[in-house]
């Protein structure tokens, strides 16, 4: 686990470290402020996602609920 | 559901009109550097909107959710899994000054399930059905143009479980905008409405407590790499506790007939890492790449990827098709019907946690138009207009290793005042 662990940490670190060498300006954000170009789960996938969460053991870290449901069913 | 095949109808119809837009000729899509142009000034309409700055927004979201299989937990692993959904959330946000935004959200799940049913061993044939109503409150302050801080509280309740819970959240952003930094944390405190299995309820307490907290904080950090990619990193943890086991769940074991009640350690620690990457590729298609590691305590390991191709056939009509795969170990506690042994303290055969691979496919498609779908007047001097500014609509198809297979079609529509 923990080699698996810090591989990805190493990763999620070079991905938000590399990318600051680019500053990218307000008039040259067309593309990025696309609506399809948004960083988080699409508002329509929030049903979508809890149902994920209660059929698979693993969950957490895409938006998805983390509590407050026996989902038991 | 009516309103899913309504929201569908509709969707259809835009679709019709913005192809017989592009035949006439219409300007496709834009995108253009306005720089190289001599002006500095956005102009990209893909990213205008129309609303007012202090416009109230409202989403509705509705789904159908059908899944079938025959691993039941209720029956130790054996049983149906037969369990249909339907959900409903409405959520407001309403600006009170420059600085403060109140947001608010309100649902319910109506569902109908066999298995619950079989609690009590008498299957008609029928499913039993139940509703779950949740909402939740708060508020978003803008500390400085860099940072905004927000509270929330909310609840939730159906038959057998009650939860309430609080949270925050904090947001930093770079000057630049090209770096943004989320912390959010939240606390759930539930409690179970205790249902045993039939045949074990004359026996003594099966669990020791019915309550259950859930302690959740997460990290986000986004960045801008260049002027066509994005990306992002969510590190989480959540550490619950109490009852986490289900306690009309069964269990069967090798040395008897009589079932027993489940059991589970009463604390989980789960910690999965998230990360997204944005790729608008070309002018018409953009990549969106997604995986997640997730480890806990109780042995379940797992690795999820996902990848989404919305196809833009015109600057507000995206058609979305995607995949996601999911894969894990099995818990340390889980062992299929009849194959737990007596000197066990913690049993499960509950399929959720088993050893699992799952492919989830279909396709989305949403539509947004600059000026809106559809406006109408209000009776409001301050907000004479109200506007359905967007639809996307989803289907889903859920395939499990385990055999579960489901199904889910969902609908978003977006308004503002």
């Amino acid at each position: 686990m923990k080699k698996t662990t810090k591989t990805i940490m190493a990763f999620a670190l070079t991905i938000t470290t590399l990318g600051s060498c680019v500053s990218v300006k307000e008039y040259q954000k067309m593309y990025l402020n696309d609506s399809e170009m948004e960083l988080t789960a699409r508002k329509v996938e929030y049903f979508e996602t809890n149902f994920q969460t209660y059929r698979e053991g693993a969950s957490g870290a895409n938006g998805g609920k983390v509590g407050g449901g026996c989902g038991c069913n | 559901m009516q309103l899913t095949i309504i929201s569908l109808l509709l969707c259809l119809f835009l679709f019709a009109q913005e192809v017989k837009a592009q035949l006439r000729n219409l300007p496709f899509f834009p995108p253009t550097d306005n720089k190289k142009k001599g002006t500095q000034i956005e102009l990209d309409s893909t990213t205008y909107d129309p609303s007012p700055p202090d416009a109230i927004e409202l989403d509705l979201l509705t789904s159908y959710y059908a899944q079938d299989g025959n691993n039941g937990a209720v029956q130790g692993g054996i049983g149906t899994e037969q369990l249909t959904d339907y959900a409903s959330k409405v959520s407001l946000k309403i600006p009170m000054t420059e600085k403060l935004g109140l947001n608010f959200d309100a649902g319910f799940d109506y569902y109908s399930s066999a298995s619950t049913e079989l609690i009590d061993n008498v299957f008609s044939g029928e499913s039993s059905s139940d509703m779950r109503v949740h909402g939740n409150v708060g508020f978003s302050y803008k500390l400085t143009d860099q940072q905004t801080f927000g509270l929330r509280i909310g609840g939730s309740t159906e038959y057998d479980y009650n939860s309430l819970n609080a949270g925050f959240n904090y947001g930093w952003e770079s000057k630049d905008r090209n770096t943004t930094i989320g912390l959010n944390g939240q606390v759930f405190s539930d409690r179970w409405g205790i249902i045993y299995p039939t045949e074990l309820r004359r026996e003594g307490p099966h669990v020791s407590t019915d309550k259950r907290q859930s302690y959740n904080g997460s990290l986000t950090i986004s960045r801008i790499i260049n002027k066509r990619m994005q990306a992002s990193v969510q590190l989480e943890g959540i550490y619950m506790k109490g009852l986490l086991s289900t306690p009309f769940h069964r269990v069967f074991f090798q040395e008897q007939e009589q079932a027993k009640v489940e059991q589970l350690p009463g604390k989980r620690l789960k910690t999965p890492i998230g990360v997204r990457f944005n790729y608008h590729v070309t002018d018409f298609l953009i990549a969106k790449l997604y995986y997640r590691y997730y480890w806990d305590d109780w042995g379940v390991q797992g690795h999820t990827a996902s990848v989404e191709l919305p196809f833009k056939l015109s600057r507000f009509l995206s058609v979305y098709p995607f995949y996601r795969y999911h894969t894990q170990t099995a818990a340390d506690y889980f062992q299929p019907y009849k194959e737990h042994t007596l000197d066990q303290e913690f049993y499960t055969s509950d399929y959720d946690l088993s050893e699992l691979q799952s492919h989830t496919y279909g396709a989305g498609i949403r539509y947004s138009p600059v000026n809106g779908l559809a406006r109408m007047k209000t009776p409001f001097k301050k907000r004479p207009i109200f506007m359905l500014k967007s639809i996307d609509i989803k289907y889903s198809h859920y395939d499990r290793s385990t055999g579960l297979k489901a199904n889910i079609i969902s609908a978003g529509l977006s308004f503002s005042f």
